[in-house]
């Protein structure tokens, strides 16, 4: 058994390769194809769980990719990678699950390959321990989202044309932000010749002691900022998300929100904390500057939509402004909260996407102005929209209420009084909006007659209904019993912040 | 001399490229793009030493003789792997021709995915230029 959990890194990024194979050579069997596909993501939630509980218990996990040593691939699990691993693994689980019954039969023969592919780019960014491997997944996972935003759901209310300017604009930018990565990783590796990231922290680190550091590697942090800033989409540059997140059908939307914007996050965690070991003080004024003007912008667009996906994409951009204040306060608790922070706000928000897609399967429409008075024709996505909003929002006792009261408590501690004061004022914004959104869906009477006279009479299948009750199950737990999620958080940012235990396990292997 | 010109030309494809992404015509920006990435394909040649006179090959005979392949030691200032006891510049950098062929492979990827987009964008509103393509918000 231990000699199978050493190799669950790379079974974590070949089974959902090998599944993506499959499925496209099974697409004139739709069930079959439906049940491996199906079968291959459920299996790779128990795996990245006990690959997280392996990290936990015995330390950093290292695999070597053809052995090498630090000279080639290697995965490198550490507290960090598992849990983002295992938080991805569980969403797209989910997602998957209800996308079985949410998208049209015609489009899931693609579908599925494709959304196997996204989750091999996913755990392969977040698994890698070479730049330019992280690199080639984001490429993995840029192309296949790309092809997952244009399937079709079986509502039909988001059209093709829209599917394919917004698809267009994510694509334009997201070429562009790869190239700049390029230009980032060739100018480190011309700078250090090395591309695994434990050996650049050292050799960088050396060179500072050294008093030797070349004045472009501040230019390559900036350079980073912007990639990762425009994947996780950050003020200058997160236009594109309420274009992109809207049109993508529902599990996508989720998946896109819930995870692969965290795709962002993680990159930056990594890069300036661990490549930039010594470095990341001076970055870190830029990083809370960008966050401040995400979580403005981000709520204050999102109290004046009428799209209620739209409204939750402006919404994502303003939590992720959250995440990214933590990282920028840079404090061992701060970076504890934001990771507290990123987990619950992936759960509410792909339970908010999921629910919306439910919403709009039901009324036909996206316009908020356009539905009203649903709490009685569909009382349990009231209560699932209910429980995302006020995880969102930060009420107890759900999971947002924890992480913001510890990214702010991080905060204070910090004494970075005059942050806080804008974020909190922006939290309310959060408050208002979500429940704005609450009471013109559920509440109230039904407007615009005319155009929907009934809402459709449809019966919610399990594979709709299941995934929104676990992820509203987990919000609340969270919430509840936080105390699991705070401390595996703490050991990772403790981990985080004192590199050094990943850096020794990386290149401390015998090379053959 | 080489290594101006190589610098130059580098620093004019990303001049065109940049100037291209700009255009309102949806196929003038994807050439901009490939343009862009061939460029970024040159940076990473640049960046490896090809002035070496040997083939980045060690046969087994050096290895039995040396008894390891990589040395790369910080104290002495050398960063890059080498063969214990010999001079850096020796060797051509294999690792930036690989990363190279990564780079190409994948925005010929992207590239045929963009114009597969731009194709269908024409279809669907009979036009390829940008500045029509506004029924959503931004």
């Amino acid at each position: 058994m231990s000699s199978m959990v050493h190799h669950f890194p790379i079974l974590l990024v070949a089974i959902p390769i090998l599944a993506a194979a499959i499925t496209m050579m099974l697409r004139s069997k739709p069930k079959l194809q439906t049940g491996f596909s199906v079968l291959a993501s459920f299996s790779l939630v128990p795996i990245s769980f006990i690959l997280l509980m392996n990290v936990w218990n015995s330390g950093i996990q290292v695999y070597e990719v053809g052995e090498w040593g630090k000279y080639g691939i290697m995965l490198v699990a550490d507290l960090l990678s598992a849990g983002m691993v295992m938080l991805s693994s569980f969403v797209s689980f989910l997602s998957l699950i209800y996308s079985l019954d949410y998208i049209e039969k015609r489009s899931l023969s693609t579908y599925h390959p494709l959304f196997n592919l996204l989750i091999a780019g996913l755990h392969g960014s977040f698994l890698t321990g070479d730049i330019f491997n992280l690199f080639v997944f984001f490429e993995v996972l840029l192309l296949s989202s790309c092809g997952l935003v244009v399937a079709l759901e079986k509502d039909g209310v988001t059209k093709s044309t829209d599917k394919l300017e917004a698809t267009f604009k994510y694509l334009v930018l997201n070429m562009l932000g790869s190239i700049l990565m390029l230009i980032a990783v060739a100018s480190l590796y011309a700078t250090t010749g090395t591309l695994n990231m434990a050996d650049i922290s050292v050799k960088l680190s050396a060179m500072q002691a050294a008093g030797n550091l070349p004045w472009h590697v501040f230019a390559i942090g900036l350079l980073f900022i912007v990639v990762f800033g425009n994947k996780a989409a950050i003020f200058p540059l997160h236009y594109w998300l309420p274009d992109v997140h809207p049109t993508a059908p529902s599990p996508i939307s989720a998946m896109l929100s819930g995870v692969l914007i965290k795709v962002g996050v993680y990159g930056m965690l990594r890069v300036f904390f661990f490549i930039f070991t010594d470095l990341h003080d001076m970055f870190q004024p830029i990083i809370i500057v960008l966050a401040l003007l995400t979580i403005g912008i981000g709520a204050v667009s999102a109290v004046a939509q009428t799209d209620v996906k739209r409204l939750l994409a402006y919404s994502s951009v303003s939590q992720i402004g959250y995440v990214f204040l933590g990282i920028g306060f840079g404090s061992l608790g701060a970076i504890a909260a934001s990771l507290v922070y990123l987990v619950n706000h992936a759960i509410a928000k792909s339970l908010l996407f999921l629910t919306s897609g439910g919403i709009i399967h039901h009324a036909g429409t996206r316009d908020m102005n356009k539905m009203g008075g649903m709490v009685n024709s569909s009382p349990f996505m009231a209560t699932a929209f209910l429980i995302g909003s006020m995880s969102i929002a930060g009420l107890p006792p759900m999971g947002g209420f924890i992480s913001k009261f510890t990214l702010f408590d991080a905060g204070i501690m910090g004494q970075y009084y005059k942050e806080i004061t804008i974020a909190l004022l922006f939290a309310i914004f959060s408050l208002f909006y979500m429940f704005r959104a609450w009471l013109l869906m559920f509440w109230g009477e039904k407007r615009d007659v005319k155009r929907y006279g009934e809402y459709s009479e449809h019966s919610i299948s399990p594979m709709i209904y299941m995934p929104i009750m676990i992820l509203a199950l987990m919000v609340l737990i969270l919430g509840v019993y936080a105390e699991p999620l705070l401390s595996i958080a703490q050991a990772t940012a403790v981990q985080i912040l004192n590199p050094q235990a990943y850096i020794d396990t990386v290149l401390t292997r015998v090379v053959r | 001399m080489n290594n101006t010109l190589l610098s130059l030309t580098i620093s004019i494809l990303f001049g065109i490229g940049t100037f291209l992404i700009l255009r309102r015509d949806i196929v003038k920006v994807i050439i901009g793009l490939s343009i862009l990435s061939h460029a970024v394909n040159l940076l990473i040649v640049s960046v490896g030493a090809f002035s070496g006179k040997d083939v980045p090959i060690i046969t087994h005979d050096e290895v039995a003789s040396t008894n390891t392949i990589f040395i790369d030691s910080l104290i002495n200032g050398i960063f890059a792997p080498m063969l214990n006891g010999t001079n850096p510049t020796q060797y051509v950098d294999p690792l930036v021709q690989a990363l190279v062929l990564t780079a190409i492979v994948i925005s010929l990827a992207t590239t045929a995915m963009i114009i597969i987009l731009a194709y269908r964008i024409h279809e669907e509103y009979g036009t390829t230029d940008i500045h029509k393509l506004k029924r959503l918000w931004g």
